[in-house]
């Protein structure tokens, strides 16, 4: 299978609550989802779905994100705000892996490849026979009301000037 | 025999427990998901038994008047979507066996990423570690709290 072609820079993105904001110039071409079980504790997710971003090539417009480190090879980045997952990166590597979902465009990052096949979802294997909500709107049509006018997340593009709503300690 | 389900964060600074059956498990690919967890999908489990926090507590981001979610302070890894005074839903991936847990609804698939239709085709990559790779592996370090319950646990790696 020939692999999908990589989408032309410039990218922005950033955290759910805007206080991390980032534009990477080019992705190297290694995007891919990853089901190690670090990976999936990481993201509290399935998955990590992640592209390569030199380390020249990315600015952190604003804020910087905290980090964490899972062992003592590799980082991982996040917003200490929201929470939203930033990055993973591998200690003295060229690039930073950095979460597709988290750019502002993710719809135009088409994937490589797959990784970590021990730790694959059963689910995985059979998403597109589950059962459709329908969209927010459809499904929840109050609640996507109430979404769109009380909406604390960071729009899908850079802003001059943003106040992220704080997060707060229970 | 109740089942129970643990699960926490990363690097274990937050971990809980609740109770079996699960309520609602599903997949959510909305744009608010997609950016709350950097991802681009994601899955929640609800319980009818509310959610114990055995060792400390998430750090909750307002993401719209009604929702809460919740993440790890010091590790970053999401945790929690809570609706008003709906039963907390807890990411899949933070269970300490995920693989139980298999979701049955899918939600605002019009905003699904493209790969999620066939994330199956994908190819299929090896880590491809040498021996002598995997003898480095073996001696590092993981601060990743381990998929069990702890006693004691001293949370690594943070900056």
């Amino acid at each position: 299978m020939t692999e999908p072609q990589m989408p032309e820079g410039p990218f922005s993105g950033g955290c759910q609550c805007g206080a991390i904001r980032f534009h990477a110039l080019a992705l190297r071409d290694n995007p891919h989802v990853c089901y190690c079980r670090m990976c999936q504790k990481a993201t509290g997710n399935l998955f990590a779905a992640l592209v390569g971003v030199l380390h020249e090539n990315l600015t952190w417009t604003r804020g910087k994100p905290a980090e964490f480190m899972s062992s003592d090879q590799a980082a991982r980045g996040f917003c200490g705000n929201c929470g939203t997952s930033l990055y993973y990166r591998s200690i003295g590597g060229p690039h930073v892996s950095m979460s597709i979902g988290a750019f502002d465009e993710p719809e135009k990052i088409a994937l490589w490849y797959q990784l970590g096949l021990e730790g694959k979802h059963p689910s995985l294997f059979h998403l597109n026979e589950i059962e459709e909500a329908g969209t927010t709107e459809a499904a929840m049509p109050e609640d996507a009301a109430v979404i769109r006018i009380s909406n604390h997340q960071h729009p899908d593009h850079d802003t001059d000037a943003w106040t992220p709503r704080p997060g707060v300690l229970p | 025999m109740t089942d129970y389900f643990t699960g926490g964060c990363q690097c274990g600074a937050v971990r809980y427990r609740v109770a079996g059956p699960v309520r609602h498990a599903s997949i959510c690919n909305c744009r608010m998901c997609q950016k709350a967890l950097g991802n681009l999908t994601a899955p929640f489990v609800s319980f009818q038994a509310p959610v114990e926090w055995t060792r400390s507590r998430p750090t909750l981001f307002r993401s719209s008047m009604r929702v809460q979610r919740g993440f790890c302070n010091q590790c970053g890894t999401p945790l929690t979507y809570q609706r008003g005074d709906m039963p907390i839903s807890l990411t899949i991936g933070s269970l300490d066996r995920p693989n139980v847990v298999v979701p049955t609804v899918e939600l605002a698939r019009d905003n699904r990423h493209p790969v999620i239709g066939h994330i199956d085709e994908l190819r299929e990559e090896s880590q491809g570690a040498t021996d002598e790779e995997r003898d480095i592996l073996a001696i590092l370090r993981s601060y990743q709290h381990p998929d069990q319950d702890t006693e004691a646990w001293t949370p690594g790696g943070g900056q």
